[in-house]
């Protein structure tokens, strides 16, 4: 069995059927979950497993929500995936859990707008600072194309 | 005592990078600080959005210019893991050895503006003066010294003929003399010893709980490579060695950086001696498999994360790039913050910032609107070129 196979059933051992979906490829673990197994999962892949190292997280609008992925992993990167729903997108902050999620989660604040409770620090990140709130460019909605009025800024 | 907030930046003499930091001091020592990297946001993760994979190569190449080998490298793995298909092998030994040739400029590019950072403008004129070895053999290999745009889906643009095999070990032994130099100059020289040791202090427990990575969390005493832990490209066969160093501070990161350059020149004999024989590209079709795929890195910064979700079309559903800087802005207002024994005086701000090798182009990749000029206009491939042409005279 490879490396990748066991760790999927230790982990299957512990949370069962609370793992909706599993992928395996070389180094690489893809699982998804619940909104409200999440945090849990994540709590035991840093304290149980070890996986300190929170690479990136991921935010994606797909069809049926919107798609945070949390990718943790030293060696083998274990990606925590979970879908909220698209109108009023709100998970768990990991901030407590891992200090690094910090400017990972602003930067979905901006691009998505998704919600995260209990950030210590939710302020913008990546867009400027007079960039309208209800506006985010990674939404499928927003068009690359020049659909925002040109704002006159003064100057010469 | 009352504190004062101090801003420094978006443009300023001593950080060279559009970043604001907003420092809380009290008398000269710093005591809180915040950042605000939304200077530079391009949009180019949208951007990708809108273009297919082949067209977004030049596009992600240009995220940053420093490390835009390792972008390159980078996004080809990550798009080649769509098909079922293998690389020739002597492909992911061409790529490395760019890579690695990549990485030997950043890090001597580095030396040289630390050293500038801390007033030592010697070795700033030296280590850039070594660094134009360095770039004359990447133009010879890839036609460019810096976008290179050396790594194509599917394999490597161009081939190394046996002669250029012989300059470009002829140049290594002159970088790796002139490496052992500069470890040397590192190691003995007082001044470089004053302005770095117990400045910019980033305990372990630090490093890992803000997921700093690459020379950062390696100079605090935590072997985490991407080469080794997660191998791509050749780098399962050719053997290198993981530079660590305990001291946790600016002192360490220089002495990382600089005994990383040996590494890199080790392998990159190693690489050239043990070249596969055989096609160096290979004809992908347009459309990938549906599917995702996910590529780590190690760019001369750090890990560097590429991440993509298909739909089987030939644009990308979604494309994330994650820069080094971005992970180890954390670091940065750890050791900005320090306490006690290594708190920070205002002076060793610049230096401790650079550290980090920052990079706010890459952290905040995003779009480019001329939002004065309500015009917009195409050039056709000819105009192009023609100023391609203009440039390279």
């Amino acid at each position: 069995m490879s490396f990748e196979e066991s760790f999927l059933n230790e982990v299957k051992s512990v949370f069962g059927e609370k793992i909706i979906e599993s992928k395996l490829f070389k180094r690489r673990i893809f699982l998804k979950v619940n909104p409200e197994n999440y945090y849990k999962l994540i709590e035991f892949l840093v304290k149980e497993k070890g996986l300190y190292h929170l690479e990136t997280m991921t935010a994606t609008e797909l069809k049926e929500g919107i798609e945070i992925i949390a990718h943790l992993g030293v060696s083998t990167s274990v990606s925590v995936k979970t879908i909220l729903d698209k109108n009023s997108p709100k998970i768990v902050s990991l901030c407590n859990l891992i200090p690094g999620a910090e400017f990972y989660e602003r930067e979905i604040m901006d691009l998505l707008g998704v919600v995260f409770d209990g950030h210590p620090n939710p302020k913008r990140f990546v867009l400027p600072q007079d960039w309208p709130s209800d506006i985010h460019p990674l939404r499928k909605s927003f068009e690359t194309r020049h659909n925002q009025p040109l704002r006159n800024v003064g100057g010469e | 005592m009352a504190t004062f907030d101090i801003p420094i930046g978006p443009q300023h003499p001593a950080l060279p990078e559009p970043l604001l930091l907003k420092l809380e001091v009290e008398g000269e020592t710093v005591v809180g600080v915040d950042f605000d990297v939304s200077y530079m946001h391009r949009g180019i993760e949208k951007l990708l959005e809108t273009k297919t994979y082949f067209q977004g190569l030049p596009l992600v190449e240009r995220i940053c210019g420093i490390c835009n080998a390792a972008h390159g490298l980078c996004y080809t793995l990550n798009v080649e893991k769509l098909y079922d298909k293998e690389i020739p092998p002597r492909a992911q030994y061409l790529r490395l050895i760019v890579e690695e040739l990549s990485r030997i400029h950043s890090h001597l590019l580095w030396l040289g503006v630390a050293a500038f950072e801390i007033g030592f403008n010697t070795m700033f004129m030296y280590t850039w003066r070594d660094r134009e070895y360095v770039m004359d053999m990447l133009e010879a290999i890839t036609g460019n010294r810096v976008t290179t745009e050396y790594s194509q889906i599917g394999g490597v643009r161009r081939d190394i003929s046996p002669e250029l095999a012989d300059k470009l070990l002829k140049t290594m032994n002159v970088v790796e003399e002139r490496t052992k130099y500069y470890i040397k100059v590192a190691l003995t020289e007082p001044t470089i010893a004053k302005r770095t040791q117990g400045v910019g202090y980033l305990s372990p427990e630090d490093a890992k709980s803000t997921c700093s990575v690459g020379p950062i969390i390696r100079a605090s005493g935590i072997k985490f490579d991407i080469r080794a832990d997660d191998p791509y490209a050749a780098h399962e066969e050719v053997p290198f060695n993981v530079i660590t160093y305990d001291s946790c501070d600016v002192f360490g990161r220089v002495v990382v950086r600089a005994q990383e350059l040996l590494e890199c020149v080790n392998m990159i004999r190693y690489a050239l001696k043990n070249l596969p024989s055989g096609p160096f590209r290979i004809k992908l079709p347009m459309k990938p498999n549906a599917g995702e795929a996910l590529t780590r890195v190690e760019a001369p910064r750090g890990e560097l994360l590429h991440y993509t979700l298909c739909e089987g079309t030939p644009k990308p559903y979604r494309y994330k790039v994650r820069t080094p800087t971005l992970a180890n802005l954390g670091a940065l207002r750890a050791m900005l913050t320090s306490k006690g024994r290594y708190v920070v005086n205002i002076g060793d701000v610049p230096i401790i910032y650079g550290s980090i090798d920052p990079c706010i182009c890459c952290t905040a990749r995003v779009q480019f609107i001329d939002i004065k000029k309500d015009k917009t206009w195409t050039w056709t491939l000819d105009e192009i070129r023609n100023r391609s042409r203009r440039m390279r005279v």
